[in-house]
């Protein structure tokens, strides 16, 4: 049996990044919030890790913080709640918390 | 206005974070970002594109009408919503959600008269589907019934939901001005997905009853959905195979709501 103490992943970060938000571009908020979202740019787009896109309107979430599972989004151009959760497949997806 | 917005805005309360979006002033202060330098809709410089093949002028026009018809309704289902609101904060939103469906409406209708149509009212009237003026009546039908959950369920779920699909569609097809005019409908358009998904999720998390008379409301709409669906996507030029795809933002949504 494996010491739970020896199976900890000392890999795993345990200090959040830290980034700086820049206009994208994003129009349809009021403009002291535009930063924190961005359009999808479609197949090629790649998020980074304090982005997820909102499954109901589509638009690309951003943090200043890199997101973890548990975290809390609001999506103000469809004015949804959202919860950063774990996906199948391992990546972070955002899910509408109602 | 209650607590400041803080720097992070996911960091807001929940309920600060509502107050903050329904409100009148988040709704111009939105618009105004992407509605401020047009003119009906689209910048005034754009050059007119639209089809002079008298077949797709024809199908453009009434792809049109039938927008203008799938407005009206919402138009005229969000002003009758506001009597019944819940509360104040539903009022504003809705007296939003209002402007925006008369803003389409005319946006429309000027783009007709654009292509040439002398009476954009009585061509809607005539040319506008079968299913989606059906629906239309349903819809009103549950307002005046003061049915809030089923007519919240009908207008901001599927009529917007489906909008918002076949806007899109439409919108990487059209021409330059008819693309300018849905992409300005489209940001509104995400607005009341969001209210009518949100609203309702709120509601069945509290009273799980209303799921039964929900799912009832949706059988007896559903063949006027796929009747919608199909007739949008044979007047853009969808492909039949990628009629699913106009589907899936409202059937993506029932899901999520768990029906």
């Amino acid at each position: 049996m494996v010491d739970p103490l020896e199976d900890t992943d000392e890999s795993a970060p345990t200090q959040r990044r830290r980034f700086v938000l820049e206009e994208t571009g994003f129009d349809e908020v009021p403009a002291r919030y535009r930063k924190f979202y961005r359009k999808w740019r479609g197949a090629g787009d790649q998020l980074g890790p304090n982005e997820a896109v909102c499954p109901v309107c589509k638009v690309v979430i951003r943090s200043s913080r890199e997101l973890w599972p548990g975290d809390r989004l609001y999506c103000m151009p469809c004015m949804s709640r959202l919860v950063v959760v774990r996906g199948a497949d391992g990546t972070l997806e955002a899910r509408v918390s109602y | 206005m209650g607590t400041p917005i803080p720097r992070e805005i996911h960091d807001l309360e929940h309920e600060r974070f509502l107050e903050e979006v329904h409100s009148f002033e988040f709704w111009f202060h939105s618009v105004e970002g992407y509605l401020s330098n047009t003119t009906y809709g689209h910048r005034a410089d754009q050059v007119d594109e639209s089809p002079t093949d008298p077949v797709e002028r024809q199908h453009l026009i009434t792809v049109l009408c039938n927008y203008c018809i799938g407005e009206t309704a919402a138009l005229e289902g969000a002003s009758g919503l506001i009597a019944i609101a819940p509360n104040q904060l539903t009022q504003v939103f809705l007296s939003t959600q209002v402007a925006d469906e008369g803003r389409h409406l005319e946006v429309l209708l000027h783009r007709m008269r654009e292509l040439g149509v002398a009476y954009p009212a009585q061509e809607t009237d005539r040319r506008a589907s079968r299913a989606l003026k059906q629906f239309r009546v349903e819809l009103l039908k549950l307002v005046e019934g003061r049915d809030w959950e089923a007519a919240i369920f009908a207008q901001n779920v599927i009529l917007e939901s489906l909008e918002f699909s076949v806007f899109r569609a439409h919108a990487e097809i059209a021409d330059p001005i008819t693309k300018q005019i849905l992409e300005g409908i489209i940001k509104d358009e995400r607005r009341h997905i969001g209210f009518g998904e949100n609203e309702l999720g709120r509601r069945l998390h509290g009273a799980p009853h209303i799921r039964t008379r929900l799912a009832r409301v949706r059988r007896e709409l559903d063949h006027l959905v796929l009747g919608m669906l199909e007739d949008s996507s044979r007047e853009i030029g969808v492909p039949a195979d990628r009629q699913a795809d106009l589907a899936r933002s409202y059937s993506q949504c029932v899901e999520r709501l768990g029906f």
